[in-house]
């Protein structure tokens, strides 16, 4: 955990900063290259497998989750520190930030893994009744103005998101309709749907 | 039990009911004694008074087609029926039967309950659904018995579900024409059988007697009726 510490100071540095210029917390384009750039990368781009990648995200989504961050229906430890220092205000500028972006194109390790995965996505399990992610998250993984984005995501973080979702750790989606996705999936659909993910 | 107890209970039950998957409710069906077909409670009513919109239904039906697939065509093994074209009273009766536990859908209940869809959703997915083209690609039965099927269908059930297989929205009666033969022989057997607790009890008496061969020769000939013809 060297590496998040030194991250997190970097974030509280860049925090403690801004407090003395309170006008650069109205720029978003500073706040994320001053201090959301150091979980979630340059330009949106992570280099940590469990910090999201944020670039080319759906914009409501983005707007959606940081404001459940705020309101304390969505929790990370990590987010925790920035979220208490971030304000509503922040929240449109940041979204419409990201998800500008240009997503960068994914990598497959495993082909074989994604191409079990690929078939969850596009087919669902019609034995254990996991529905077609594809419904939802539209082909390809790209999302829409209601449904994340999910195509180039990191590979650790979309299983641990599912993880959440399945032991309701994670209970923000309207609805609760991931969570009754989620409920259904094995551990071993997980990796393959996020191997399968990863690669696009 | 004492208040304390009380409330540590329902503590514990709220936190359960955070965490575990929605259960599908259970009310009374055809299995007990004072049955009403096609009761007309709250959920039903809003969604069967409400104008549903095409427009916002497409859009609501994303929930649901991860299961019942891209324009509602469902799976010719029968494991997701077909809702394409059928009457949106009959798609509003189902669903709402659903989630008042009148007929047993586990798996569906969770993206169909108050949580994930509000009666004018129901509506809005009914009017969107009723509208969309069936095409003949449908799964169809194994095509041995089609003279049976004809004359039993003609016999007994054309006066509910149309010489065309057509049904009939104001009563209620499914459209059956376009239907995957998988799905239709299973819920005739349901229905036969009693597990399909919302049916309707003329036409259980109709089908009591029926062997499984007849049901499938029968089924088998309402999967091929036309579908041109609504
Ligand atoms: C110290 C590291 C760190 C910093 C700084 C940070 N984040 Fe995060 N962020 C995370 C982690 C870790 C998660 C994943 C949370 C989880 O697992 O639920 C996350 C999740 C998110 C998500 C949800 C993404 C999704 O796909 O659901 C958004 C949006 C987000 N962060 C935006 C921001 C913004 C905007 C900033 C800057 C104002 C920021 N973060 C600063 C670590 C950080
Ligand atoms: C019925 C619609 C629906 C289906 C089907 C569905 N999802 Fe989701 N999913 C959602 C919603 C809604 C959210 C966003 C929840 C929120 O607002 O926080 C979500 C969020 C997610 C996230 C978190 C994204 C992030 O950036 O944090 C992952 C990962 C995910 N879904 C994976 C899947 C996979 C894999 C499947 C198929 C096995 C699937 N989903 C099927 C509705 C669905
Ligand atoms: C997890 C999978 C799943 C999802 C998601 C799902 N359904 Fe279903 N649905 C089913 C299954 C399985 C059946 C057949 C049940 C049976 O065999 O009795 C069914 C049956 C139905 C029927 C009855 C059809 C008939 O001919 O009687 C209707 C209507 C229906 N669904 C509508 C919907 C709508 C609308 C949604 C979205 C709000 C939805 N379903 C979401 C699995 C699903
Ligand atoms: C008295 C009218 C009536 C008659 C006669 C009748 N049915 Fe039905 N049938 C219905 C109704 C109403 C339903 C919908 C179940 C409910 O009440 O929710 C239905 C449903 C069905 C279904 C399931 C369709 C679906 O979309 O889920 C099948 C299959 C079926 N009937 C087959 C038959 C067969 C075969 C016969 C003749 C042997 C027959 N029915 C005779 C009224 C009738």
């Amino acid at each position: 955990m060297k590496l998040l510490s030194w991250k997190t100071a970097t974030a509280v540095l860049a925090l403690s900063l801004g407090a003395g210029l309170p006008s650069a917390w109205a720029d978003a384009q500073q706040l994320a290259t001053t201090v959301c750039v150091a979980c979630h990368g340059e330009g949106g781009h992570s280099v940590v497998p469990t910090f999201p990648n944020l670039a080319g995200q759906q914009q409501d989504y983005l707007a959606k989750q940081l404001k459940d961050f705020i309101d304390g229906k969505r929790k990370n430890e990590v987010m925790a520190p920035t979220i208490a220092e971030l304000k509503s205000g922040d929240v449109p500028g940041l979204a419409a930030y990201y998800a500008g972006q240009k997503p960068a194109p994914g990598k497959v390790e495993d082909a074989k893994l994604a191409e079990a995965g690929k078939k969850l996505y596009e087919d669902g399990n019609t034995t254990s009744g996991v529905p077609a992610c594809v419904g939802c998250h539209q082909p390809n993984g790209v999302g829409n103005t209601r449904y994340p984005r999910l195509a180039g995501q990191h590979q650790a973080y979309t299983i641990q998101q599912i993880g959440d979702f399945k032991s309701g750790t994670r209970a923000n989606d309207k609805g609760r309709v991931m969570r009754a996705v989620a409920e259904r999936i094995t551990e071993d659909e997980m990796k393959a749907v996020a191997e399968y993910l990863a690669g696009l | 039990m004492n208040r304390a107890a009380w409330v540590f209970f329902a503590a514990l039950a709220c936190a359960g009911m955070a965490m575990a998957a929605e259960q599908q409710p259970r009310e009374q069906g055809i299995e007990s004694s004072d049955y009403v077909w096609n009761e007309m409670y709250a959920d039903k009513l809003q969604a069967l008074q409400a104008k549903g919109d095409p427009l916002r239904g497409e859009i609501a039906f994303e929930i649901c087609q991860g299961c019942h697939r891209k324009s509602a065509l469902g799976r010719a093994d029968g494991s997701y029926p077909r809702l394409a074209g059928q009457h949106a009273t009959v798609l509003i009766k189902q669903m709402t039967d659903v989630r008042a536990g009148r007929r047993d859908n586990p798996r569906m209940f969770p993206f169909a309950s108050q949580h994930a869809i509000s009666p004018q959703d129901i509506a809005d997915i009914a009017a969107y659904l009723q509208g969309l083209p069936v095409p003949d690609d449908n799964g169809k039965g194994p095509g041995t018995d089609l003279a049976q099927g004809g004359k039993l269908y003609n016999r007994d059930c054309s006066s509910c579900h149309g010489d065309k297989g057509e049904g009939n929205g104001a009563k209620f009666y499914p459209r059956v024409s376009g239907q995957h033969f998988k799905y239709l022989e299973r819920e005739a057997q349901e229905i036969r059988n009693g597990n399909r607790r919302n049916a309707d009890p003329r036409m259980m008496r109709v089908i009591k007697n029926y062997s499984d061969a007849d049901l499938q020769a029968v089924t088998d000939y309402m999967s091929r009726l036309p579908v041109s013809t609504k």
